[in-house]
């Protein structure tokens, strides 16, 4: 079965790639361009990962790690952003827990998906 | 004009002459023929006027074949004067002969008067207009008086008439004229004939001055002192008179001179009116233009000079050129700083004087015999500033022909000097706006590279987001997940994605131009510009570095808000500075709104933030050209010092309206609201009033 995946971003453009890419591939795929919509999607549909932009208007990407952190179960979460200040934020986000992070914009959706796959099956096999 | 002046005068002395001649006639005969050889002089009276009339008010418009009319008119008005068809005869009056009209009298009789009238006419007309100079109106009020005047002399026309009983005081009425322009001249300039008319006075003066004291200890010596002894007597009152005179002449002149100018002319002029001027209207002037050319223009006017001009040294040439002039023949003069004149000014600190120089016989080079023809000088001053001539001063002859006199240097030449200051600091002025609005440029060319990482989203993430719809449609082709769709269906799901690769790239080409667009330094020339259009335009550039703070931004701003005239790049530039300033003030969360409305015909712009404040103790130094609250180091932006002084660059001002420490800061900047768009705006307004109630 392939992994369940939210993804959380304000642009809806980029929102819309994911989902051409992700659905017509058998992903079961929620989208949420609010902060505080997409952790009660998260919530809901408890997915495999999360996808998520670190700056979005109300939301801190810190804040929002440990909460999805504290879940159970809790989903891989993937940043994808734009946001660059020489990789010190990445480092932290990853040293907190973060699954993975990639630079908006994405360079290639098939490394996403591989990773989003890793992540999902690593977190079977941990289950 | 002076030339139809001359004329009329000639005519009309042509005419009191022959009647005087008229009058003391023994015979009737020979008073006749004075009659008649005066006619000539009555006939050219009226178009003479006309020609100087016409010409003193500059009408484009005269009719030149009325005049060619009137002037070959005077052949046949010669020719019949000598007979019986226009002074048919002499009669004589309790008071002396007259003739009596012929019978082609009545032609010039009709001619006169309607010449003189129109004449008259055409001078009450000008007087009324409103675009003359007060000179102009006073010479006028002369001028119709005067050929209101003149114009009674039809008088002497009439009395030709033998029905009509009337003194002919036409005589009178002539002599009122001439008086009346003579003291037009004079007084009010009505001809530039001052140095003349002066002259005359003087030699007139002198002459009387010479004969009565020839001939006054003359009659002294030989009527009472020694009548017996008549020729030494006479020899003796001569003799005394010569010395009388050797000794007195010049101070006579001088009186004279002293006399005229006092009574007729204004004083030599006025140094204390000069002082006055110059330190309060000239010397206080910071723009470089303005101030050299009042300079010239106070300096013709007050000394009353007939040329002027300001020269400057400029140091990257290294030669000095005309920046302000009156009344000179070449304009372009530059003179080099090894030109014999500037050498000589460089090495004297004194001042050339041509009327020094040509009574001491001191050679003059041809190069500055050149240059002080073509400036039309006669008198050159260096503008000296700590001992570097930093320009000259060039002063034409005077108007009243005097010469310069210790009393003028020793005025005009500190003038000079404190010319060089008042100068010196102009120059210094605009290198202050030079460059401050190359720090402007710098600075905003620095911001900009902070800017790198809203810039680089804003550039990268629409051409990430074509990418990826692109990648993501051929990865799904490639991966068969589209062959289950028709050849229809696949099209239009192309035809989706390349209108959306389209719409990304045209995002990311918008923000390219609005980037390069800010980037280029400002023209410096004000346009009309819409308030509401700039603050989108500069929401675009520091739009994605306040959403990375997480700070929020809201405009309200009226859609019918008035336009404002301002250099539209300086504008973005104000903006942006106080926009981006908020956001730092904030630091993180936070409000940024900013708002603009319009009152009594000011368009006020607010910017607010929901930021730290500033402290009581700093905002007295907020405007400071060092002021800053940031981290060094950090993009400091344009500092409030360069936005204000922008801001009154372009006829706004910037204040800061309110300021609470953890609370926030406003600040507000205003312009005058463009009228033309205000009146428009009027009716809007209304409109909405009453769509309120």
């Amino acid at each position: 079965m392939k992994p369940r995946i939210v993804a959380i971003d304000d642009e809806v453009e980029f929102v819309d790639i994911l989902k051409n890419y992700f659905a017509p591939r058998g992903y079961e795929i929620d989208v949420a361009i609010r902060g505080a919509k997409g952790i009660e999607i998260v919530r809901e549909k408890k997915p495999d990962v999360v996808l998520m932009d670190l700056k979005m208007p109300g939301i801190d990407g810190d804040e929002v790690l440990n909460l999805l952190k504290s879940m159970e179960p809790s989903p891989k979460v993937i940043f994808i952003s734009a946001y660059d200040d020489g990789g010190k934020t990445k480092a932290r986000l990853l040293r907190m827990g973060a699954y993975a992070y990639f630079d908006k914009p994405i360079a290639s959706l098939r490394e996403l998906e591989e990773a989003i796959n890793k992540a999902a099956n690593g977190s079977r096999t941990g289950a | 004009m002076a030339i139809y002046f001359s004329l009329l005068c000639y005519s009309m002395v042509w005419w009191l002459i022959c009647y005087s001649a008229m009058y003391l006639s023994a015979t009737p005969l020979r008073a006749l023929s004075w009659a008649r050889t005066g006619f000539i002089g009555v006939f050219f009276i009226p178009i003479f006027a006309y020609q100087f009339i016409i010409n003193f008010l500059g009408v484009k418009y005269s009719n030149k074949i009325l005049l060619l009319g009137f002037y070959t008119l005077s052949i046949p008005a010669i020719i019949l004067s000598r007979t019986k068809y226009i002074y048919n005869d002499i009669v004589l009056h309790s008071w002396g002969y007259y003739p009596t009209a012929g019978r082609y009298y009545l032609v010039f009789l009709v001619m006169y008067g309607l010449l003189l009238s129109y004449v008259v006419w055409k001078v009450v007309e000008a007087a009324g207009k409103d675009a003359l100079s007060d000179r102009m109106r006073q010479q006028l009020r002369y001028l119709c008086l005067a050929f209101g005047i003149g114009t009674l002399g039809i008088v002497d026309y009439l009395a030709k008439y033998p029905a009509i009983k009337v003194y002919p005081f036409g005589y009178v009425c002539a002599f009122l004229f001439i008086s009346l322009i003579a003291y037009t001249i004079v007084r009010h300039q009505l001809m530039d004939i001052e140095v003349i008319i002066k002259k005359t006075l003087v030699f007139a003066g002198l002459l009387a001055s010479v004969l009565a004291i020839l001939v006054l200890p003359t009659l002294l010596f030989q009527e009472y002192l020694f009548r017996d002894a008549s020729v030494g007597g006479r020899i003796l009152g001569l003799t005394m008179g010569g010395i009388i005179i050797i000794f007195t002449m010049r101070k006579i002149e001088d009186f004279l001179i002293n006399v005229t100018d006092k009574y007729l002319f204004q004083k030599r002029y006025d140094y204390k009116e000069l002082l006055k001027t110059f330190t309060a209207e000239v010397l206080t002037v910071l723009h470089l233009d303005n101030l050299v050319n009042l300079t010239v223009d106070k300096l013709v006017d007050i000394v009353r000079i007939s040329s002027c001009a300001v020269l400057l040294r400029d140091d990257e040439k290294e030669q000095f050129g005309i920046v302000a002039s009156h009344g000179i023949k070449d304009k372009e003069i530059t003179l080099f700083k090894l030109h014999d004149i500037v050498k000589f000014l460089e090495h004297t600190h004194g001042y050339v004087l041509m009327k020094d120089l040509k009574e001491k016989k001191i050679y003059i080079p041809p190069s500055v015999q050149e240059v002080i023809e073509n400036l039309n000088a006669e008198l050159v001053i260096p503008m000296l500033l700590h001992e570097k001539m930093i320009g000259m001063l060039s002063l034409g002859k005077k108007k009243s022909d005097e010469d310069y006199t210790q009393d003028d240097l020793d005025i005009l030449l500190p003038l000079a000097r404190t010319l060089a200051i008042a100068i010196s600091n102009a120059e210094l002025f605009e290198e202050l706006g030079k460059a401050q609005a190359e720090a402007a440029q710098r600075e905003k060319m620095a911001v900009i590279g902070t800017l790198s990482a809203g810039i680089n989203h804003e550039i990268c993430n629409p051409l990430g987001i074509a990418r990826g719809q692109c990648e993501a449609f051929l990865l799904n082709v490639k991966d068969g997940l589209y062959k289950d769709k028709s050849q229809q269906e696949l099209i239009q799901k192309a035809e989706e994605i390349m209108a959306k690769v389209i719409k990304e790239t045209d995002r990311a080409t918008a923000i390219t131009k609005k980037l390069s667009s800010f980037a280029k330094p400002a023209k410096g020339e004000a346009e009309l510009v819409d308030i509401n259009k700039e603050m989108d335009e500069v929401f675009g550039l520091v739009g994605y570095e306040l959403k990375l703070e997480k700070i929020e931004f809201d405009k309200q701003v009226s859609s019918s808000l008035s336009r404002i005239l301002v250099d539209r790049k300086q504008f973005q530039e104000v903006l942006f500075n106080l926009m981006r300033n908020a956001g730092q003030a904030i630091g993180e969360k936070g409000k940024i709104t900013v708002s603009a409305k319009e009152e009594k015909g000011r368009v006020i712009i607010d910017v607010q933030d929901t930021g730290s404040g500033i402290p009581q103790e700093k905002i007295k130094e907020l405007f400071n050209p060092f002021f800053t609250t940031k981290e060094p180091g950090k993009g400091t932006g344009l500092g409030l010092f360069i936005v204000r002084q922008v801001v009154e660059k372009n006829g706004g001002k910037i204040y800061l309206k309110r300021t609470k420490v953890g609370e926030g800061t406003t600040f507000t900047i205003e312009f005058p609201a463009h009228l033309q768009k205000k009146e428009e705006k009027r009716s809007y307004e209304t409109t909405d009033s009453r769509d309120r109630r």
